[in-house]
C-alpha cells in the first residue's frame, strides 16, 4: 500500500467514503447483459464498443456515478462490486450458483455474522463471496476445492476482493481425504458430484454440542437418494428437499384499443382514401361528398367523436358530439394522458386535437415471462445435525447391538 | 468442545416453536418451572429443555410427563413386495379395534402407560388387510398413525427462516405473504451485512426488519419509518434478539420526519429546575422520547443509506420519491409487494426515474419434495404466491455529453428525416450539381446518438416510447394553458 489514505476495498462491506480510488474493483455497467469488472489503475483505459474511458477519470467519483466516454459516444455506470454483482460478472471456471439458490441456502442455513461454515467445492467462487459477506467480520468460511488451478485463481480473487481474512481455501479432495476439521463449523454446504462420500467427515466438522445445518446441492435425483441414505446413516435428522427458481418478468406498456377506437381509426383511414381518390369518382356522387367534406373539415379542426359510439365509459365531455368546444376537449385529453392508469375512465375520449387525427388508446402495463427460462438448477437437500447426532453411525450401532445380544429389534 | 453461546441453548423466557408429531408448530414463551401442554400429545416440563442445546427432539414417556432425548432410528428402505392394491377394498371393518378401543388406547397413552410406538403397533396388528398393502402403502400407514400417536416433540429455534415459515403457514396475511425464498432474495439484493445502514418501510409486521437485523448481528443501523401511533414490528419479539441487536433497530414516524413548527423540546415546555416528583418523572420520560425522535431524524438526514427497502401498503412511488435522496450511490432499492400487479406502475415509474438503474421485477418459485429412500417425489400440494420483488440500483445521474433524452433523440431523428427528404427533393430538382455534405454530417451525428442511447436504454419498446410521447405532449399542453 503506497498511499496510506486509501481505504482498502472489500466485497464484504462498503467503503465509508463510497469513492472510487486507485486499486478499487469497479463494475462497469453498460446494460443488464453487458457488465464487466475492472481494477482501477491510473493511466489505463477501459475500452468497449461505445467508447473508451480513462481510469483516472473515475478516481474520486462517487460509486454509482454515470460516466461519459471521452469520445462522447456513450456512457456507463460505475457500480460498487457486491457479491451479487460479482455473480454476474465473474469469469466462469465451473457452473456457478445464482441468486435464487444462493439466497435460499443462506436463509435456510441461518447464516449470519460470526458463524463458521464449510463450502465444497469452491468452483468459481460465486457462492463463496456471498457467504463471506454474510459471515463477516468475525465469522469464517472454510472452502475446499480439489482442482489446483481453480484454487489458485480463487485465492487470487479472494485477495483482490479483500476477503482473505474471511476465507481459508484449501486444495483437497474432501470425498477421499475428508475436511480435516473437527468441532469447528455451524453449517456445511456440499456442491460435489458425490456428496454422500463427504457426509461422514462433515459430521465431524460440526460443532458437536449445538445444532447445525447441512445442505447438499445436486442436479440429479439419483444423487439425492444416495445422499439421503448417507445422511440418515450418519444420524442427521429433519431431511428436507427444495427447489427454488426465480422468475424475471419483462415489463411492457401496451396500447389497448377498444373496438370503437379501432373502428374510428379505420374510418379515418377510409376517409383519407376517399379524399385521395380521383376527381371523376367524386363528381359522381357529388352530394354525399359535399356533406362529408363539410363535416370532416370540422372534425379535423376540433375532435372527432362519433355520437354513435356506444361506450358507457365515455366521460360526459367526450360523449358530447362535435359541438363541444375545443378547450373542454383539451381538458379531457390531458387527463387521459397524465393518468394512463388501468381502469381510467376517459379512454374513448382519447383522440387528438392535432391536425392529423389521432386516437390515443389506453395503455396497459403488462408482464410476461421470457419464452425460455431456467426450469431446474439443482435439488437443495437440507438436514440437521443435532447434539444427539454425534456418536457412532447407524451401522456401527447396529453392529454393536447385534454383538451384544439380539434383544432390541426395531419395529419395522 | 466449542464454547456455547447463549443463543445456542434454550433459555427461559424466550419464544420457542414446538414442532409436534402432527407437524403442526406451536409457539410458546418458555417459563421456568411451568408445564407445557401439547394437547393430545401430552405435557412436558419446561425445565427439562431449558439450558439444553437447540436441535434435539424429546419423547414424552412415563406417567408424570418425563422426557428423554429422542433420536430417530433412521429411515428404512422400502423393500419391494409382490403386493398390490388388487385385493384391497374400501372396508371400514378391516380395522378390528373399535373407536372406543382406540380412545382407550389413547387415554392410556396420555397417562404414559403406552408409548406411541406401542399404540401404532396395536393398530397395525388389528388391521386385517395390513399385510396385503404394498410396502409403500404400509410405510405411509405407519407414518400417518405415527403423526397421531407418537409423543415426540422438537423445540425449534426462532430464526428468520423458522419464524417466517411459521407465520407463512399460519397467517400469511400478517406478514403480507412474504415467503422464505422471497425474503431470502430480498436479503441478497439488499446486500445486508454487519455494519451497514438501512432505510426500511416495513408493513410486514417487522418480518423484514427481523431478518435484516439478524443478518447485521448487532452492528449497524436499521431506520424504520412507520405510520400510525406505533411501529408494528410484532415479529421482532419472536426472534429472541439480545439488546445489542435490538438497539440497531431505530424507528421514526412519517409524521415526525420534519419537526412540526409547534413542536417544543421538553426544556422549552417546562423548566426542569422547578419540577419535582411525578412532574420530573414525566419530564424525563418526555425527554427520552424526544431524544429518540431527534436521534432518528439525525440518522435519516445524514443520509448515505446502504439500501432502501420498501414493503408498504402505500403507493411505492410516493415513498421512493421522498426517500431516494437519502440513499448513497450504487446502492440497492427494493420494493416488496404481495401482488405483482401493484408493482407494475412503480416499475414504469422507476424506468423513467433518472436516479434508478435497471429495475427488475421478480417472483420466486419454491417446491418442496418428500425425500425417503425409494419414495422421493414433489409434495402433492405446494405454495401459491410468495410475493414479488422490484429491485433497482440508485445511481448518480449527471449530464453526459452523448446522453440524449428520448425526446432529443426523436427530435434528432425527425430532423434527419427532413434533411433526407430535402436532399432527395433537391436532387430531383437539380441534377448532380448540389453538394450533399451537410446532410451526411447530420446523419452521422444521428447515428452516434442512436448508438449511445442503445448502450443503456436497451429493452425500451415502441410502446413505452408512445408513453414518453404522451408525457411530452401533456407538458406542452400545460404550458400553453
Amino acid at each position: 500500500m503506497s498511499e496510506t489514505a486509501v481505504e482498502k476495498q472489500s466485497f464484504a462491506t462498503y467503503k465509508k467514503n463510497n469513492t472510487i480510488e486507485e486499486g478499487d474493483n469497479v463494475v462497469m455497467y453498460l446494460s443488464k447483459e453487458n457488465m464487466s469488472i475492472i481494477r482501477v489503475k491510473d493511466g489505463e483505459y477501459f475500452n468497449c464498443k461505445f467508447g473508451n474511458y480513462k481510469h483516472s477519470d473515475m478516481i474520486g467519483l462517487e460509486y454509482g456515478t454515470k460516466l461519459g466516454s471521452n469520445t462522447g459516444r456513450g456512457f456507463l455506470f460505475l457500480l460498487y462490486p457486491t457479491p451479487e454483482l460479482w455473480t454476474l460478472v465473474l469469469p466462469h471456471r465451473t457452473q456457478i450458483l445464482y441468486i435464487a439458490d444462493i439466497s435460499f441456502v443462506m436463509n435456510y442455513l441461518n447464516l449470519k455474522p460470526g458463524m463458521s461454515m464449510i463450502e465444497s467445492g469452491t468452483g468459481s467462487g460465486s457462492f463463496s463471496h456471498s457467504i463471506a459477506r454474510t459471515l463477516a467480520p468475525h465469522g469464517h468460511l472454510y472452502s475446499f476445492e480439489y482442482h489446483q488451478e481453480r484454487v489458485n485463481a480463487a485465492k487470487k480473487e479472494f485477495e483482490e476482493h479483500g476477503l482473505s481474512d474471511l476465507v481459508t481455501l484449501r486444495c483437497r479432495d474432501v470425498c477421499k481425504d475428508g475436511f480435516d476439521l473437527e468441532n469447528k463449523v455451524d453449517a456445511v454446504f456440499l456442491d460435489l458430484p458425490a456428496p454422500w462420500e463427504a457426509v461422514a467427515s462433515a459430521k465431524k466438522a460440526f460443532k458437536q454440542n449445538k445444532v447445525g445445518k447441512i445442505c447438499t446441492f445436486s442436479p440429479c435425483i439419483e444423487q439425492i437418494s444416495r445422499t439421503v441414505t448417507a445422511l440418515t446413516e450418519q444420524g442427521f435428522v429433519d431431511i428436507q428437499m427444495y427447489e427454488c427458481l426465480i422468475r424475471f418478468n419483462e415489463i411492457r406498456v401496451i396500447p389497448m384499443w377498444t373496438i370503437d377506437e379501432a373502428m374510428e381509426k379505420q374510418r379515418a383511414v377510409e376517409k383519407k382514401r376517399k379524399r385521395a381518390a380521383p376527381r371523376v369518382v367524386r363528381d359522381d356522387n357529388n352530394n354525399n361528398t359535399q356533406d362529408e367534406e363539410s363535416s370532416s373539415g370540422h372534425i379535423n379542426k376540433s375532435i372527432k367523436v362519433e355520437p354513435s359510439v356506444d361506450d358507457s365509459n365515455l366521460s360526459s365531455a367526450a360523449a358530447t358530439p362535435s359541438s363541444t368546444t375545443e378547450s373542454e376537449m383539451e381538458d379531457s385529453v390531458s387527463t387521459t394522458v397524465s393518468t394512463p392508469v388501468i381502469g381510467s375512465e376517459t379512454t374513448a375520449s382519447a383522440s387528438e386535437a392535432e391536425p392529423r387525427e389521432r386516437i390515443e388508446p389506453k395503455n396497459v402495463v403488462v408482464t410476461r415471462l421470457p419464452a425460455e427460462q431456467r426450469g431446474h438448477t439443482s435439488y437443495l437437500m437440507f438436514a440437521t445435525f443435532t447434539p444427539a447426532t454425534q456418536g457412532p453411525s447407524l451401522t456401527e450401532t447396529k453392529a454393536a447391538a447385534a454383538a451384544a445380544s439380539s434383544s432390541s429389534a426395531p419395529a419395522k | 468442545m466449542a464454547a456455547l453461546n447463549p443463543t445456542d441453548i434454550i433459555n427461559a423466557g424466550e419464544h420457542v416453536f414446538i414442532k409436534m408429531p402432527s407437524d403442526n408448530v406451536k409457539c410458546i414463551v418458555l417459563k421456568a418451572g411451568s408445564s407445557v401442554s401439547l394437547g393430545k400429545f401430552g405435557t412436558f416440563k419446561a425445565n427439562d429443555i431449558i439450558g439444553h442445546a437447540w436441535g434435539n427432539s424429546y419423547e414424552i414417556y412415563d406417567r408424570d410427563s418425563k422426557t428423554r432425548v429422542y433420536h430417530p432410528e433412521g429411515i428404512s428402505e422400502v423393500e419391494e413386495t409382490a403386493n398390490n392394491n388388487r385385493e384391497i377394498v374400501d372396508d371400514p371393518t378391516s380395522q378390528k379395534l373399535t373407536l372406543d378401543d382406540i380412545k382407550a388406547l389413547k387415554s392410556e397413552g396420555l397417562k404414559g402407560e403406552l408409548t406411541g410406538e406401542e399404540i401404532v403397533n396395536k393398530l397395525k396388528e388389528s388391521h386385517t388387510t395390513f399385510d396385503k398393502k404394498t410396502a409403500y402403502s404400509q410405510a405411509k400407514y405407519l407414518q400417518k398413525k405415527g403423526k397421531k400417536f407418537h409423543k415426540v416433540f422438537t423445540p425449534i429455534k426462532p430464526t428468520a427462516y423458522s419464524v417466517n415459515e411459521y407465520f407463512y403457514v399460519k397467517n400469511p396475511s400478517k406478514i403480507r405473504d412474504i415467503r422464505m425464498d422471497t425474503l431470502s432474495q430480498l436479503l441478497s439484493y439488499s446486500n445486508v451485512h454487519s455494519g451497514c445502514k438501512l432505510l426500511v418501510v416495513d408493513d410486514t409486521q417487522g418480518m423484514i426488519v427481523s431478518a435484516l437485523a439478524e443478518r447485521m448481528g448487532g452492528k449497524g443501523t436499521i431506520l424504520g419509518l412507520y405510520d400510525g401511533d406505533n411501529p408494528h414490528y410484532d415479529i421482532v419479539k419472536y426472534m429472541n434478539f439480545n439488546q445489542e441487536t435490538l438497539d440497531t433497530i431505530k424507528v421514526l414516524s412519517w409524521l415526525r420526519i420534519h419537526r412540526p413548527a409547534d413542536e417544543k423540546t421538553p426544556d422549552e415546555m417546562q423548566d426542569v429546575t422547578q419540577l419535582t416528583g411525578k412532574d420530573l418523572e414525566g419530564y424525563h420520560r418526555r425527554l427520552k422520547a424526544y431524544n429518540i425522535v431527534e436521534e432518528s431524524r439525525k440518522v435519516l438526514f445524514e443520509g448515505n443509506f446502504d439500501a432502501l427497502i420498501v414493503a408498504s401498503q402505500y403507493q411505492p412511488e410516493s415513498i421512493l420519491e421522498k426517500l431516494l435522496p437519502y440513499v448513497a450511490g450504487s446502492r440497492p432499492v427494493i420494493v416488496y409487494h404481495g401482488t405483482k400487479e401493484a408493482l407494475l406502475e412503480t416499475s414504469t415509474w422507476m424506468r423513467k426515474c433518472p436516479d434508478l438503474l435497471a429495475p427488475q421485477l421478480t417472483e420466486s418459485w419454491l417446491r418442496k419434495s418428500q425425500v425417503l429412500p425409494g419414495r422421493t417425489h414433489p409434495e402433492m400440494s405446494t405454495w401459491g404466491t410468495g410475493g414479488s420483488l422490484l429491485t433497482a440500483t440508485k445511481v448518480i445521474d449527471q449530464p453526459v455529453q452523448a446522453a440524449l433524452t428520448k425526446r432529443e433523440r426523436l427530435a434528432m431523428e425527425k430532423k434527419n428525416a427532413e434533411a433526407k427528404k430535402l436532399k432527395r427533393a433537391r436532387e430531383e430538382a437539380e441534377s448532380a450539381t448540389s453538394s450533399p455534405a451537410p446532410v451526411t454530417a447530420a446523419a452521422a451525428v444521428g447515428d452516434v446518438a442512436d448508438e449511445a442511447v442503445e448502450g443503456v436504454e436497451e429493452g425500451t419498446t415502441a410502446a413505452t416510447m408512445t408513453d414518453g410521447d404522451h408525457e411530452s405532449r401533456s407538458i406542452k399542453r400545460a404550458k400553453q394553458e
